[in-house]
């Protein structure tokens, strides 16, 4: 549990937690097609900027966005071993045996490795500021146009709002299986890849079957409850827009344009 | 086997915001050859607490000693597993850790694990699934085809298999019927008067009363209480303030002695309890 740092809701008071969920997931959207047009470092900066500032305003420890980060660096290293190697753009910098680095290649290896950064804390900051039933909620607000085209709007928000419900507790499950098993003897951090075949087995055999038995008892559940997706229903949970949520949209509004406007511009 | 727990702290998730502080300055001597309950609110810290008997949870700061084995912070796992199979742990709803094909390779899975040989593990598998009520007409059934009770009684087959020589049970009996609880329980006893140190955390108190001889309290991560059964249920008011309600016996035996009789508080069945009241209503 330690370890799962990414998509976690962390339960605290904020300025971006209190701000619309509508508007959160729009902003990491337009958030995450502009970091990929090529606005150069000054481009980065901006954005940068902004997103330290909005971890900051979202109170998430330095320390957890470390922990987002920290899977994504088996990735980059990989990443940047490639570009380097078969990157054969710009000047030649330096010739280390057979081995040919370029300027190009190490400018896009930067570009990457700042993007995947700045993607993760942005994702970071949208689930860590938004609870799971807010983000369907708004999810399925953003998708409603598309019922007009006949897509089963409803139908989805609730299957990613059961699904995302589902995250925590299989993990649970997970865990309490996994202690289970380890006081049967069972270890899961050594032994032969033969043994390691089997801790695995006996992990994932009870996590599926209780993982189908919960399925079919929610199942039943809905269904005991007349449950029918096409039906209209009010909602307790209503979402309100306000002043603020204005504001950061015309802030973010502005921020993408300029990004964009800087990189067909350089 | 002697447990104890010097000075624990356990803290989930330590520096996080996420932190929870479950264990706070836990003393325990657990006696060796009781049948100790575990007893206080959900949330309590009774889970954490037996899960450091078998090493799953190293404390945060403190120590643990379970026989020859000292647990503190800094241990490896690892060097931990021989733990493991002398302090057999049974979870809340075993039963979900079943996944072999047949209940018999299921029951050898744990002896297996410690390294007993597979046909030596058969026999084993066969004696304990008589020993927990199920006939060996069991062993080649798959365990998802039985009952919710019978797969329980395979799930804590599979603990004894091991031979531990502490058995620690989180609520063993919960959801199971009466009949199949009295059982279970009469089974728990037998293997505690065969030397064995039970363990068992209940929120029956008619329970405690009849199976347990020790008791240890809980409350908000520290112990309260550790001391006999009869101790404990003299303290009306302590355990009201816990909201536990006293075993009917004993709720019993207090409405008469309230009203006149001389009962004897100790009493933990109802053949006792009958010849004590007719006893004095003879005299």
């Amino acid at each position: 549990m330690n370890s799962m740092v990414f998509g976690r809701y962390l339960p605290v008071d904020s300025f971006v937690h209190r701000l619309d969920p509508r508007l959160k997931i729009g902003a990491l959207l337009a958030l995450l097609i502009t970091v990929f047009f090529d606005a150069g470092f000054l481009g980065y900066a901006l954005i940068g900027l902004f997103v330290v500032v909005a971890l900051i305003l979202t109170k998430i420890p330095a320390k957890m966005v470390v922990q987002a980060v920290k899977p994504m660096l088996i990735m980059l290293l990989f990443l940047s071993v490639f570009n380097l190697i078969f990157l054969h753009t710009g000047k030649l910098v330096a010739k280390v045996g057979p081995l040919s680095i370029y300027s190009g290649a190490i400018f896009q290896t930067i570009y990457i490795s700042i993007r995947l950064v700045l993607i993760v804390s942005l994702t970071t900051i949208l689930t860590a500021s938004t609870k799971p039933l807010d983000m369907t909620l708004g999810l399925e607000h953003l998708l409603s146009p598309l019922k007009v085209i006949k897509f089963p709007v409803h139908e989805v928000a609730m299957m990613i709002s059961i699904a995302l419900r589902f995250i925590p507790t299989l993990v649970e499950e997970a865990q309490r299986i996994m202690k289970a098993q380890a006081s049967r003897g069972v270890d899961f951090n050594e032994g032969t890849f033969k043994e390691k075949v089997f801790a695995i087995v006996s992990l994932i055999i009870p996590l599926f079957i209780s993982a189908f038995q919960k399925a079919d008892d929610l199942a039943n559940a809905m269904e005991s409850r007349n449950y029918n997706p096409e039906a209209r229903r009010t909602r307790y949970h209503q979402l309100h827009w306000r002043l603020a949520d204005s504001f950061v949209l015309g802030l973010i509004v502005l921020l993408c344009g300029t990004i964009i406007v800087m990189s067909i511009v350089l | 086997m002697s447990i104890t727990f010097k000075n624990v702290d356990f803290i989930y998730s330590p520096d996080t915001p996420f932190s929870y502080h479950a264990l706070k300055g836990v003393d325990l001597d657990i006696p060796e050859g009781s049948f100790t309950a575990l007893i206080g609110h959900t949330g309590s810290g009774k889970s954490t607490l037996i899960q450091h008997i078998n090493a799953l949870l190293l404390p945060s700061s403190g120590e643990v000693r379970v026989d020859d084995f000292i647990i503190t912070a800094t241990d490896k796992p690892s060097v931990l597993k021989p733990l493991r199979q002398k302090a057999g742990l049974v979870f809340q709803f075993p039963e979900y850790q079943l996944f072999e094909e047949t209940i018999a390779r299921d029951i050898m899975f744990g002896p297996v694990n410690f390294g007993m040989p597979e046909d030596e593990a058969r026999a084993v598998a066969a004696k304990t699934l008589e020993m927990v009520g199920l006939n060996d007409t069991y062993m080649e059934r798959s365990p998802f085809e039985i009952s919710g009770g019978q797969k329980r009684r395979v799930a804590i087959a599979g603990i004894l298999a091991m031979d531990p020589d502490i058995l620690v049970l989180d609520e063993p009996t919960a959801g199971l019927d009466p009949q199949g609880a009295k059982e279970m329980l009469r089974l728990f006893k037998s293997l505690q008067k065969s030397g064995k140190t039970i363990i068992m955390v209940s929120h029956d108190m008619n329970q405690v009363l009849e199976y347990c001889d020790h008791v240890v309290v809980m409350n908000k991560g520290r112990i309260e209480r550790n001391c006999s059964i009869d101790e404990l249920f003299k303290e009306k008011d302590y355990l009201s303030s816990l909201s536990i309600d006293l075993p009917v016996i004993t709720a019993f035996i207090n409405d008469l002695n309230s009203q006149g009789f001389h009962l004897d508080h100790d009493i933990k069945d109802i053949e006792t309890l009958v010849k004590a009241i007719g006893g004095e209503l003879h005299e």
